[in-house]
């Protein structure tokens, strides 16, 4: 539209019911009206004051940048991030109605989702994949951000706080893999909490913390369960949290200088939304929120309604992940190994494949492997926006002025890959060199 | 109120004295219940094995053998009157190592050890513990998993 559009909102009703009858008879309307504070939209005034006014919508923006709507730009990564982490949550209470945190009883109570419990099977099968999907979409959701540059200013802290959620994932991916009480649980875990071990000073302290005792057993189990289902989620909630509002903080996702004002659109006159067409104006409280989509006189915009723009295009990555993972746990089946025996490990014992990878590393140097090239990868990658501090090329994949960043970032992450491959499919028994084909 | 906040009021700068208190106060009392938690945290009484235990007679282990008590995560070894424990627990991250025809070999990341623990092979940064043991009186044999002993020292039966 080109004129801003202006209308009057519905009057607020003041007058008291004329009778307890008529209240009655209005009290389905009156339920509704107190419910949703506004209609469904069906101007812009309308979109904006249903977004203002509603708990679930107040997430997101009034307006949008039309960049941010571009599929290819996102990949739509982060809503599907936090759509695996939703289905995540949602399987995850559902299973701990049936599963107890005891080194008897959890093995047999994996068995009984598949034997005896409706949908156990395929539950469990939603919440494996969910989590491996979980891991692969938040890590190529890093490789968007990077890639893109849009960790630069002013968007720094909200790449360290993206980074952090990386790792939480990762931990809470580990925690869970205990639960089960199967060979490739046991094993893994205490491949991964020796792994701990070899940090300097505190790793013994630590790996102990981790598992309650000397070795993984009864309080180990009790531990992570804790972990995974409370306090990982808790914390990764609440950090999600933050990630958003400093998505809009920050002025919304990143773009070019030039996606601003595309060549050839005439600035409109106002951006102001006003509530009353009588000239003296009122401003709705979107008037003056700060940020740049606070468009007050003759700015350039190009912005579109976050409803219903914005919406169905999350809707639309809601749809495609939750059918995906549907899909994958209807054809392929959980694994769950042998139950535990403390006296034989697997051979080869492997870790879940995101691991794989250090695993790999770990077969070298227990401590460079586990320890210190992780280590100062996860710093190296948190200080990127305090390191690379020039401004060009941001909000475009693989400009040409990051051509050094960009290949850095593509061979590190090239790199772990070809780790993980080799871990996954190259090593047999004693962890020798074995040909997959 | 305005002349409360000028330097040479006497009333400011007991304000900001006593901010500066509660501040501390909170600040430190935060980190204590912090500290309290990993406190918390880490277990007085753990409920695994116990450090010491009999592994039976010095006749249930004939000269020559070798032989791993999976359960206990160590190998006794006999040679002639000398009997020594050494640890299968891998030094590299704490799998258990399987007794071979030349010593241990670890599952996890392929890390070898000779008969007497060394490293021979993999990632494996150090060798293989061995334990104390001693005579109990009741003539069972008893091992000390929280003493480490040097290698090569065998008990004398």
């Amino acid at each position: 539209m080109s004129e801003p559009s202006v209308q009057v909102p519905p009057p607020v009703e003041t007058a008291a019911p004329q009778s307890f009858l008529s209240g009655l008879l209005a009290m389905p309307r009156t339920m509704w009206d107190s419910l949703f504070r506004h209609p469904l939209p069906d101007s812009d005034l309308g979109a904006s004051q249903t977004s203002f006014s509603n708990f679930f919508l107040h997430i997101h923006p009034v307006k949008v940048h039309r960049n941010t709507l571009r599929p290819f730009y996102t990949m739509g990564l982060g809503v599907m991030s936090f759509v695996t982490f939703v289905v995540l949550g949602v399987t995850g209470i559902l299973l701990m109605f049936y599963y107890v945190p005891s080194t008897t009883q959890a093995y047999d109570r994996m068995l009984d989702l598949r034997g005896s419990v409706a949908f156990g099977t395929f539950l469990r099968n939603l919440h494996r994949w969910s989590a491996h999907a979980m891991v692969a979409i938040v890590f190529l959701h890093m490789c968007r951000v990077f890639l893109t540059g849009s960790y630069k200013r002013p968007r720094e802290f909200n790449w360290v706080i993206g980074c952090i959620l990386l790792l939480l994932t990762l931990f809470a991916s580990f925690t869970g893999y205990l639960l089960p009480w199967d060979q490739l649980a046991f094993w893994a875990i205490t491949v991964g909490t020796s792994i701990a071990a070899y940090a300097p000073l505190i790793g013994k302290k630590l790996q102990f913390l981790l598992l309650g005792d000397q070795a993984v057993g009864q309080e180990a189990l009790l531990r992570f369960y804790v972990l995974h289902v409370v306090v990982l989620p808790a914390l990764i909630t609440l950090l999600v949290a933050i990630h958003f509002w400093r998505i809009r903080k920050d002025g919304g996702l990143s773009r070019p200088v030039e996606a601003d004002l595309p060549p050839g659109a005439a600035p409109r006159r106002f951006e102001i939304v006003s509530a009353d067409s009588t000239g003296k104006q009122t401003f709705g409280l979107m008037g003056f929120v700060r940020g740049p989509f606070t468009k007050v006189g003759n700015v350039p915009d190009n912005t579109v309604y976050a409803w219903p723009n914005l919406l169905i295009a999350e809707l639309f990555v809601f749809v495609v992940a939750v059918a995906g993972l549907l899909l994958v746990s209807l054809f392929f089946n959980a694994p769950l190994e042998e139950p535990v025996n403390v006296l034989h490990p697997p051979n080869p014992a492997k870790a879940p494949w995101y691991f794989l990878g250090l695993q790999e590393l770990v077969s070298y140097s227990a401590f460079w492997g586990g320890v210190g090239v992780p280590g100062i990868e996860v710093a190296l990658l948190m200080l990127v926006p305090y390191i690379d501090r020039k401004v060009s090329g941001v909000g475009k994949w693989f400009a040409r002025e990051r051509f050094l960043a960009n290949t850095l970032f593509v061979s590190f992450a090239v790199l772990n890959v070809i780790f993980i491959i080799i871990g996954t499919f190259f090593r047999g028994p004693n962890w020798t060199m074995v040909s997959p084909f | 109120m305005s002349e409360t906040n000028q330097p040479n009021n006497p009333g400011s700068s007991r304000r900001s004295i006593l901010s500066w208190f509660s501040g501390a106060a909170l600040a430190g009392s935060a980190a204590i219940s912090a500290l309290a938690n990993f406190v918390f945290m880490k277990p007085r009484a753990t409920y695994g094995q116990p450090s010491r235990y009999s592994i039976g007679r010095p006749d249930d282990y004939p000269s020559g053998a070798r032989v791993s008590l999976d359960q206990r995560r160590v190998c006794v070894v006999r040679e002639g009157g000398k009997l020594a424990v050494i640890s299968t627990i891998c030094t590299h991250l704490g799998c258990t190592v399987g007794v071979s025809d030349t010593g241990f070999a670890c599952p996890c990341h392929g890390s070898r050890y000779d008969q007497d623990g060394n490293v021979v092979g993999g990632p494996a940064p150090k060798s293989l513990a061995w334990y104390q043991v001693s005579l109990a009186p009741n003539g069972e044999l008893e091992v000390d998993t929280n003493i480490a002993v040097d290698q090569g020292t065998y008990y004398n039966l």
